[in-house]
This record gives C-alpha cells, sequence and structure tokens, in this order.
C-alpha cells in the first residue's frame, strides 16, 4: 500500500520494483533474439551482405591504383592542356614493364576500356611491345610505340580514374561521363541508352499494373463472394497459369499471338478482321503477357482481403437505401485498398525486373533496364556498371515506395 | 544374388580394365570441345580414324568455351587438357595471355588452303567454321524474285514486308557494309576505320522500320517458316535443321556475301604432349578429314581441297563457288575492333534500334 502511495506521490517507480521489470524486460529481448538469430543470420550472409558487396562494385575501382602504382601517385603532376610531365611517363612504363606476359595486362585492359573505346588495344600492344628496361626518355618510348600515348583523353582516364573509389559506372548508369576537363557532361547522344530505359521500365510497370489492376479487381470480387466449390474452382485457374514456368508462359504467346498465329486466324475466320494483327514484337505484346503472368500476383492478395469484407457491412449500407455504386464507392472500396495496395506494389516490383519477356514478345524499343543488367553480368562481365543499374532500379523502387506510402499510408501498403 | 554380383565383378573388371587401359597407354591425349552434334561429328570424322591410323588414343571433354577453365588449369600448371577447341576471341585472347602454345603451323600444314577461312593465328589452327547468310523460301520467291544480294535485302520496292536480322550489332553491321557495296573481304577493314560504324548504321537506317529482330537461331527460322519475314539472316547449321525437321525448301544466298565464325584448335600452355597433339590438329585438317566432318554436320569444310570429295548434295548446300564471298569473323583486325568496340556499339545499337 506504502509503495502505491509513494508512487502516486512522487510519480517514481520504487527502485526494486524497476530493476524487476527491467530483468524482465532483458530476459524476454535474449529469448527474442536468440529465437531470431537463425534467420537473422541467414538473412544478414544470404541476402544483405551478397547484395552489398555486389552494390559496392558500382563505385569500386580495385584495378586502376593496383596494377598502376607508380602512375597513381606520379599523375598528380600532370595538369590538362599541356603533355604530361617525363615523369609520369616514367611511372607508367615501369607499371606496364611489370605487367609484361602477366594476365593482369589484360585486366587492367579490359577496365580502362570501359572508360574509352580502344584503351585494351592501346595498353596490350603497348605490354607486348615494351623493353624489359626503361630507357632515357619514357615519353619518347611510348609514343613510339603507339602514338595515342600522345593524346591527352588517355592521361585524362587515368588522373580521373585513379583512386580507389570511381563515380564512373554510377555516371555512365545515368548516360553521363566526366569530360577532359572533370565536370559532368551529357555523353553522347547515340550512347545515351539507360534514362530512356528507365524511363520504359517504369512506364510498362505502371501500366501493367493498372490493367492488372482493372482485370484483377472484378475477378477476385466475384472469387470472394462466390460459393466455397465455385470459389475453388477460380481458385484453381488462378493458380495453374501461376505454377506454371514464365519461359513456357511465354513462349505460349509467341505461338498465339504471331502474324499466323491462332489468335489472328480466328479473328480472320470469323471475319472481324481481313488482314492480320501485328500483336508480337511491339508494346501491345509486352503488356499482353506481362499482364499475364503477373495477373495472379494481383488476384491473390485482392482476394485475401476481399475475404474478409463482411458482406453485413454492404447489407448495411444497401437497407439504409444507398445505391449500389454508393456502397461500392463508400463502403466496399475503401475497405479493399490494403488488398489494392499490395497487389499493385507486388506486381510493380516484380514487373521493374521483367526482361525475358520484353527480350521474347516485345520489339527493340519495349526492351527493359533488366536486359542491359543481364548482358553486363553475364556477356560483357562488366559488373561495375550492372552494380550501377541496379542501383539506380533500387532507387527508384524505394523513391516510389516512399512516395506512394506517404500518400496512402504505410500501414495499408504493407503485404498480407 | 550370385548373378548380381558376378555381374558386378566383370563391370568392375571392365571399368578398371578401361581406365587402366587408358591410362597406361603411353600414346594419349586429351581433346576438349564443345561437345553436341559438333563433338559426335568430330569423334566420327576425326577422332576414330586417328585413332586407328596413330595408335594415339583420343580422350574427349567437353566445354562452353569458359576461358577460366583454361586459365585455371594453365596457372596452375595442373594440365588435364592438351587440345583444345577455341573460337576466336578466346584463341586471341587465350594467345595474349599465354593461355596457349603460340606453334608455327606452316612447318606442319600447308596454310594456303585455309585462306578462305582467314587463315592460322599465333597459336590457333582454323579447324571449323559456322557461317550466316541470307535466307529465303525457295517455294516462296522463284524466278525473277529470288534475292541475289544484300542490295535486294535492302530493296523494300520489291520485296515489301519485314526482314529478319539478328538483335546484336556484330554480323548485323557487316551485312549493312555488304549491302553498301562493300566487298565481304573488305568488311573488317572498313568497319575498323573511321567513320565505318557510322556508314553501316546509316544503312541501317534505310531499312530499319522493315527489320523484325531476332534473339535466338530458332526465332530466325520460326520467322522464315511461318512468312513472318520475306527473308532474313540465318546461319547454316539452322537452316540444315529447320528443312529436315520440317521438310520445307528454305535457300540460302551465298553469293550475296556471308559472315562466317571460326573455331580453332590450340594446343594448351606447357602441354607435354605437344608433338602429338600437333598430329592430331594436322589429322584434322586433312581434306579427307574435313570432308568426312562436312559430311556429317554440313558446315562448310575450312580446308580448300575437301570440297572436291564433298557429295554432290552435300556440295549444293555449301559456297563452292563463293568461298572469296565470305567475311570470317577472325583476323586481328576483327577480333581487336569488337573486343575495344563491341561494348560502346552495343549501346548504340541499342538506342538505335530503340528509336
Amino acid at each position: 500500500m506504502s509503495a502505491t502511495t509513494t508512487f502516486a506521490e512522487t510519480g517514481q517507480v520504487p527502485r526494486r520494483l524497476r530493476t524487476l521489470v527491467r530483468r524482465a524486460e532483458r530476459q524476454h529481448l535474449t529469448k527474442m533474439l536468440a529465437l531470431m538469430a537463425p534467420s537473422v543470420v541467414f538473412v544478414a550472409l544470404l541476402f544483405v551482405v551478397p547484395i552489398a558487396l555486389f552494390l559496392f562494385r558500382s563505385v569500386d575501382n580495385v584495378e586502376i591504383p593496383k596494377y598502376l602504382p607508380n602512375t597513381v601517385a606520379e599523375i598528380g603532376q600532370w595538369h590538362e592542356g599541356e603533355l604530361p610531365p617525363e615523369g609520369v611517363y616514367r611511372a607508367l612504363t615501369e607499371d606496364l614493364i611489370a605487367l609484361k606476359g602477366e594476365p593482369e595486362a589484360a585486366v587492367l585492359g579490359r577496365r580502362l576500356n570501359y572508360s574509352v573505346p580502344g584503351f585494351r588495344g592501346l595498353v596490350t600492344r603497348t605490354v607486348r611491345q615494351l623493353p624489359d628496361t626503361v630507357p632515357a626518355s619514357a615519353r619518347e618510348l611510348l609514343a613510339g610505340i603507339d602514338e595515342r600515348w600522345l593524346d591527352p583523353v588517355y592521361w585524362a582516364t587515368l588522373k580521373q580514374q585513379s583512386g580507389r573509389i570511381t563515380d564512373f559506372y554510377l555516371l555512365s548508369a545515368m548516360d553521363l561521363k566526366r569530360g577532359a576537363d572533370g565536370a559532368i557532361t551529357q555523353v553522347d547522344e547515340t550512347q545515351a541508352v539507360f534514362l530512356s530505359l528507365y524511363g520504359r521500365t517504369l512506364y510498362t510497370s505502371v501500366g501493367v499494373t493498372v490493367i492488372c489492376l482493372l482485370i484483377g479487381y472484378p475477378v477476385a470480387a466475384v472469387m470472394a463472394s462466390a460459393g466455397p466449390a465455385a470459389a475453388n474452382w477460380l481458385l484453381m485457374l488462378v493458380l495453374v497459369p501461376f505454377w506454371t514456368s514464365l519461359l513456357v508462359r511465354t513462349t505460349a504467346w509467341v505461338v498465339l499471338l504471331q502474324t499466323e498465329g491462332l489468335v489472328n486466324k480466328i479473328l480472320i475466320y470469323l471475319g472481324i478482321i481481313n488482314e492480320p494483327l501485328s500483336l508480337m514484337f511491339n508494346t501491345a505484346g509486352v503488356f499482353i503477357a506481362m499482364v499475364h503472368v503477373l495477373l495472379p500476383y494481383m488476384i491473390l492478395p485482392l482476394y485475401s482481403v476481399m475475404k474478409g469484407v463482411s458482406p453485413v457491412h454492404l447489407r448495411a449500407a444497401s437497407s439504409l437505401g444507398a445505391p449500389p455504386v454508393t456502397v461500392f464507392r463508400t463502403v466496399y472500396l475503401p475497405l479493399t485498398i490494403p488488398g489494392i495496395a499490395a497487389g499493385c506494389t507486388l506486381v510493380f516490383v516484380l514487373s521493374v525486373g521483367f526482361y525475358v519477356t520484353p527480350a521474347l514478345v516485345g520489339g527493340p524499343s519495349d526492351q527493359m533496364i533488366g536486359y542491359f543488367i543481364a548482358y553486363f553480368t553475364n556477356s560483357a562481365v562488366n559488373w561495375g556498371l550492372a552494380s550501377a543499374l541496379g542501383a539506380f532500379l533500387i532507387l527508384v523502387i524505394a523513391v516510389i515506395y516512399l512516395v506512394l506510402g506517404k500518400v496512402v499510408g504505410f500501414d495499408k501498403l504493407r503485404v498480407r | 544374388m550370385d548373378k548380381t554380383r558376378k555381374g558386378l565383378a566383370a563391370t568392375v573388371a571392365f571399368t578398371l580394365a578401361i581406365a587402366v587401359s587408358h591410362y597406361a597407354s603411353a600414346e594419349s591425349i586429351t581433346v576438349v570441345n564443345q561437345g553436341g552434334s559438333p563433338g559426335d561429328a568430330q569423334k566420327v570424322a576425326v577422332f576414330d580414324p586417328f585413332t586407328e591410323e596413330t595408335g594415339i588414343e583420343i580422350l574427349v571433354d567437353t566445354y562452353n568455351q569458359e576461358l577460366a577453365k583454361i586459365r585455371a588449369q594453365v596457372e596452375t600448371g595442373n594440365l588435364i587438357w592438351d587440345v583444345a577447341s577455341v573460337h576466336s576471341l578466346n584463341d586471341a585472347i587465350g594467345c595474349d595471355e599465354g593461355l596457349l602454345e603460340p606453334i608455327d603451323w606452316a612447318e606442319h600444314i600447308d596454310e594456303s588452303k585455309f585462306e578462305a577461312v582467314g587463315g592460322f593465328t599465333d597459336c590457333g589452327a582454323p579447324y571449323l567454321v559456322s557461317p550466316g547468310a541470307l535466307v529465303y523460301d525457295a517455294d516462296r520467291w522463284q524466278g525473277d524474285m529470288v534475292p541475289r544480294s544484300w542490295a535486294d535485302f535492302w530493296n523494300v520496292e520489291k520485296w515489301p514486308g519485314k526482314r529478319a536480322l539478328p538483335f546484336q550489332p556484330d554480323q548485323v553491321l557487316e551485312i549493312a557494309l555488304m549491302s553498301d557495296g562493300v566487298a565481304p573481304r573488305d568488311v573488317p577493314k572498313v568497319l575498323a576505320a573511321p567513320g565505318g560504324v557510322d556508314r553501316a548504321f546509316a544503312q541501317l537506317e534505310k531499312i530499319k522500320p522493315h527489320v523484325l529482330w531476332w534473339k535466338s537461331g530458332d526465332e530466325s527460322m520460326q520467322l522464315l517458316l511461318t512468312n513472318e519475314v520475306v527473308m532474313g539472316y540465318g546461319w547454316q547449321g539452322r537452316v540444315n535443321v529447320a528443312n529436315r525437321s520440317s521438310g520445307r525448301n528454305l535457300k540460302i544466298v551465298w553469293e550475296a556475301g556471308y559472315t562466317s565464325a571460326v573455331i580453332y584448335l590450340a594446343v594448351m600452355a606447357g602441354s607435354p604432349k605437344v608433338e602429338q597433339a600437333i598430329e592430331l590438329v594436322k589429322y584434322s585438317l586433312e581434306a579427307q578429314s574435313q570432308a568426312r566432318y562436312a559430311e556429317i554436320m554440313g558446315y562448310p569444310p575450312a580446308n580448300v581441297d575437301s570440297y572436291a570429295m564433298l557429295s554432290d548434295e552435300n556440295r549444293a548446300n555449301q559456297p563452292t563457288e563463293y568461298l572469296d564471298r565470305g567475311m570470317m569473323q577472325a583476323g586481328s583486325l576483327y577480333i581487336g575492333f569488337w573486343r575495344d568496340n563491341g561494348d560502346s556499339i552495343r549501346q548504340r545499337f541499342s538506342t538505335f534500334t530503340a528509336r
């Protein structure tokens, strides 16, 4: 009794009680962490760490400082507008002599070639022709092997890219580059490919999401209000394509949509059209195939939310005299917003990463950013650029999520 | 039970015998190739008769042109393979990086027989070519309407409709230059010279609205077989398969000029069996071996003398009369050009096709 009085009077918890509560809380926390540990470790090791390591590649510049240590130390002496001093030529010559006959020369050449096409050939050629010792004039030696060593563009690249960290890949992913004077400028018009690809990726993803919502919402509503037997059948119809491999479904669309395909043949047979429609190798084909592939991801979250909407609410609204449209607008739609938000997020995020389907049924103007990420990862082995492109994609999705969260409310975006 | 045991014992003994015979045989070399039907054809046409003739046994391994696998063996000094089948880019890189053995092929082989396929490199001997060319449906276009040149391919007035080209800059830029009147043999020189790439893109600009870009060899044939396109660029191997499996009559227009991938045999750096390896390469490049291989695979032989030994039917499908119309995707100029400029050209190609 006295404890209560003290608490009420002073507003302070007695020390003993406080310690007990703290200890209990600590034990609870330890238990919780112990239970969570395996999943946290799993996610960290197999998800967070690899992604972080790969994202680091977008700024990593290991090759140049590692293989050209002397050049990197000396290049600061060089100033734009004149030929590099003899010391810089000498340093580069020493570095390149050390690489003679080593596979690292090819690795360095590959890295430099990202910045200036042709740099690889210059390096391999020079390394092959270098003598074993540096003569009196290193500049004459290099210029004698290849005149390009008198062109400042190669030296400017070496100077800009001499740090351990580089902004080269991130700038490239935004169609930007550093000019010879170090200022950031647009890349040549013929090379500017990525910004338009991001734009197209977002446009396609938003379009596919909206169409999925328009088609999926009524389907989910019918499923939710149907009897159990009918609902099961409908669910099966949604799930069977969901379980089929992406490639199989995409190829099936190719068979259906081609000029002499089933769709065109039926339409001509029915006399609806005279000339076959071009449904493939264009934006229409991409939308048709992607909507089909992604529709289950819209229907399933909508269905699960709609299942939980009690028909009592709707009946109450109707019995109070609301016409069907008003019931839908003021009761049903607001109650299903969490499903809409979850379905749209899922479909949008998945379609942003699509590239197999657009590659197979789309035309060249329908390629998405994933195509180039895959190309630079698998074929060109330019992991720096692949990682920079991926980093911006993650950034774009994060920004959209934050904006959407502010507008709709974060609690509604949660996938249930 | 007893039967099983006996069977097992026999199997073990048999396996052991094979293993022992392989390793006991002083004369055996290991070749790595890409496997599949070209690999099978190589065994029948080259390896088996070689073993019969020389007593040197050939062990075959397969890989997917991963240069890293060659690098790992050479750098650790732990060689599993003696001879490798490498495509032209890997041949160049492997030779530059000291992974393949430089060999003076002129000492062993008459190099003049291989000029049509681009000749030898410092390390590699050309043994297989895989061409890509103008393809049309001979049942659809006849008489005056048969396309004869890449200029015809560009002629959208006489042949209205779509054309099929691969969705990749290499091979396409080369064809564009051919359509602009560049002789196939001069294409690498023109392409690598200043303004060459611009000229090719300007030429492509003219037919861009009429092009369907294919992304796989399967698709290239599908477009022709379903009449989605009036003509297309296709690989010879695919044309053979398409004609055989669907009973159609697709024809290749060799005289228009064609491109050709070149595959080399090269000796792994540091192989203790260089002598035997060279023997095998020599045998693989002999006119008879090349003819046998071409007969099975339907690819043209690399050795020019082999054409005379082909069956009439096979020869009719080969560029026999048009060896000078082929542009080999090989040579230091060509390989160096694509190695240094491939990425930036691909970006330009992507913006170009999307616009």
